[in-house]
């Protein structure tokens, strides 16, 4: 076996048998099982707690305005008359509703006065639905014949032809955001594992053994392989759990009538092309490679762990930048800053594939952001590994700046 | 087995001279000692011998060719401040040491072991490093160095913190590599530690060599002896204080006449002088200690 299989391979399993990577990889899980689980418990708990109305009114007009609500509410009865002001009492009496819908046919149109546990939440959703209501006292015909002729079919076409519908487009913009997190995870999880590991070598003067046995970039691409290979497992077992819960929770509301929850969770409904793929693998190992080698060499030139972050925080600034560019790619992927920025290293792969997942990017632009980003990856690769090659035996003082660029100059 | 020659090294820091103009020889096989006091450019040396820098000017040659890479993989190296993962297992940490040097695994397993059984760290072999004395961790760290078995060991500073058990039985250890045909350079600022383990010296400071040779050759480049006479007799004094180029020295904790004299004077002559001037109990010709030679090149730099 070669050098950097046998310092990949010591790398790996000091990582992977480490406790940090342990209750890292389980925290991580027990996380993303809450934020898969949450949203739909606190629907269930939302539609539950605050979906129950009671209307009140004059019969035809409450059975009007239940087929209307249907859409938003849950009309848990019908009255003809209050005879008092409703309390809370009311409407725990009442299948414990959320609110009192007193419904009055005016000369002007419907008027509607609520008596509500949450007074913020109904006045919108109640004067959305019950529209056709009222244009249909207005125009004397059945709020059914309304909302029947309300519906206007509009088809979207894609003009690139890559998505069938809306549907379809949205459906990829999800799978973007996806990955950008993923990516956006990634990066900063690997960055955490590379600067510790660099970190330990320096301070424990490992790095000097290392240094007289091995050629530093050899150490350095080892390095960076082995915590990119337990980031991955890292990332692998979360985005596992968060697929198997989000399915299972899904089947398990949809089967036991619980609809009401809400949508499946986006994990649990991600479907992926192979173009999409291999685009993520590209641009993620490029990103991967490119942030891997500033962080160690940031982490050579800490003589503390303690010191760590102040070398690490800037270097997560370009990745915040990144993100965000490449949430706006996925809302104007064409747009002519968008495009340059999906060519410029450390941003790129974040933007290149936000465009890649949202519209067709030509050809030239993947082949140019590629070209560039590999130059890029050798550029900075050279870079840290002079940094990293003198960093790891400074000990004392940090460099300044100006020493950390006569150490590239010479 | 080749020869390690430097040939007027330097290398600088900035604006700090590490090490000046150095040129030195170390024979195939040899143990040689490299003194100097604190920042005289020990370890900036060794350094550069094993590749991890680069000198600024000189050359470095192992067996009349540039150390290289593979090169290196056969040297060993002992740094002065121990370099060993804390939650690696010490039988793992020698065995990864052996293999980053090109041991095969089942046999740097094989070595690590029977390391372990000859630095009595049986009991440690599955315990993390960290969890061991800084002696034990020395142990472990000389095994690591020497696993596989290098042609040329570095040790810088080897005896640095260690208890006299320890220190002895890493002596033992040099001791046998030694036999076994390994060069060794060493450095110390203990010189009794190093005298009988080296064959030659070099006595380096403020980045410059102070003094290099043999210890025989240390002694006869020494510009005066020490006599010591007993009893401690006017006529005698007399007799001393008269020839020239001598300087009495303190009276140690015995009645002694101590006497730093010229290298090349006629101590025959002086004792037969003696003789003729009273009677005469002790007559001792001092050869200069390594300490004293160190101190002397020291000094010399300092002035």
């Amino acid at each position: 076996m070669n050098t950097i299989g046998i310092v990949f391979t010591a790398e790996f399993t000091r990582r992977i048998r480490s406790r940090a990577f342990l209750a890292g990889t389980v925290i991580g899980a027990a996380g993303i099982l809450v934020l898969t689980l949450l949203p739909m418990l606190l629907g269930g708990m939302t539609s539950s707690a605050s979906k129950k109305v009671v209307l009140v009114g004059d019969p035809t007009l409450t059975a009007q305005a239940s087929k209307a609500l249907a859409r938003d509410f849950e009309v848990a009865s019908t009255l003809p008359r209050l005879d008092q002001t409703p309390t809370a009492a009311f409407l725990d009496a009442h299948g414990k509703a959320a609110a009192v819908a007193v419904l009055t046919a005016r000369p002007g149109g419907l008027h509607v006065t609520v008596y509500a546990r949450d007074p913020s939440q109904f006045r919108e959703s109640f004067g959305r639905d019950l529209a056709t209501v009222q244009i249909g006292l207005a125009l004397g015909v059945p709020a059914a014949r309304v909302e029947a002729s309300s519906k206007v079919p509009v088809d979207v076409h894609d003009v690139s032809g890559r998505f069938a519908d809306a549907a379809a487009a949205d459906a990829a913009k999800g799978v973007a955001y996806f990955f950008v997190i993923l990516l956006y995870l990634a990066i900063l999880l690997n960055a955490q594992a590379i600067l510790t590991s660099v970190a330990e070598e320096k301070t424990n003067r490992i790095a000097e053994l290392l240094v007289a046995t091995l050629d530093p970039a050899r150490l350095l691409a080892a390095k960076i392989l082995a915590s990119a290979a337990t980031s991955f497992i890292q990332l692998g077992a979360w985005i596992a759990t968060g697929i198997v819960v989000g399915r299972v929770a899904a089947a398990v509301l949809t089967h036991g009538g619980a609809a009401t929850g809400g949508e499946p969770s986006l994990l649990g409904t991600v479907d992926v092309s192979s173009g999409e793929i291999l685009a993520f693998l590209a641009f993620f190992a490029l990103g991967f490679a490119q942030y891997g080698v500033l962080y160690a060499a940031a982490a050579s030139l800490v003589n503390r762990t303690e010191d760590l972050g102040s070398v690490a925080g800037p270097l997560v600034i370009p990745v915040v930048i990144a993100f965000v560019l490449a949430t706006i790619a996925m809302q104007v992927p064409n747009d002519p800053k968008i495009v340059v920025c999906s060519l410029i290293p450390l941003i790129s792969p974040f933007v290149m594939f936000a465009r890649v997942a949202v519209t067709n990017v030509p050809a030239w632009q993947l082949v140019v952001s590629l070209v560039l980003n590999a130059g890029g990856a050798v550029l900075l690769a050279w870079a840290s590994g002079k940094i990293y090659r003198v960093g790891l035996l400074l000990y004392g003082r940090p460099p300044s700046l100006r020493q950390v660029i006569a150490t590239l100059r010479a | 087995m080749g020869t390690l020659v430097l040939s007027n090294i330097a290398r600088s820091f900035g604006d700090v001279v590490a090490v000046r103009d150095v040129s030195f020889t170390v024979a195939p096989g040899t143990t040689f000692g490299l003194l100097g006091p604190n920042g005289a450019g020990k370890t900036t040396m060794m350094r550069m011998i094993l590749g991890i820098l680069i000198p600024d000017r000189g050359v470095v040659s192992w067996d009349g060719a540039a150390v290289t890479l593979p090169v290196r993989r056969r040297f060993g190296y002992l740094p002065e401040e121990r370099g060993l993962y804390g939650k690696l297992k010490v039988r793992d940490q020698i065995s990864y040491f052996g293999r980053l040097h090109g041991v095969p695994a089942p046999e740097a397993t094989k070595r690590a072991d029977a390391w372990i059984e000859r630095l009595g760290l049986g009991e440690y072999a599955n315990r993390p490093c960290g969890e061991l004395s800084k002696g034990n961790q020395q142990k472990v760290q000389i095994a690591c160095a020497a696993l596989h078995e290098p042609e040329l060991l570095i040790l810088d500073e080897p005896f640095s913190g260690l208890d006299p058990v320890n220190a002895e039985t890493l002596h033992g250890v040099l001791r046998t590599l030694r036999d076994a045909g390994t060069t060794l350079i060493l450095s110390s600022h203990q010189m009794w530690q190093i005298e009988d383990l080296c064959e030659s010296f070099c006595v380096i400071s403020g980045g410059m060599v102070r003094a290099s040779g043999t210890l025989a050759e240390l002694r006869a480049a020494w510009p005066t002896r020490i006599v010591e006479v007993e009893p401690v007799a006017s006529q005698l004094r007399g007799v001393l204080d008269a020839m020239p180029g001598a300087r009495r020295l303190p009276e140690a904790d015995r009645p002694v006449l101590a006497y730093e004299i010229p290298a090349d004077a006629d101590t025959a002559a002086l004792l037969r002088r003696l003789v003729a001037a009273g009677d005469v109990t002790r007559f001792e010709r001092v050869d200069p200690s390594l300490h004293d030679i160190y101190l002397r090149a020291i000094g010399a730099a300092a002035a």
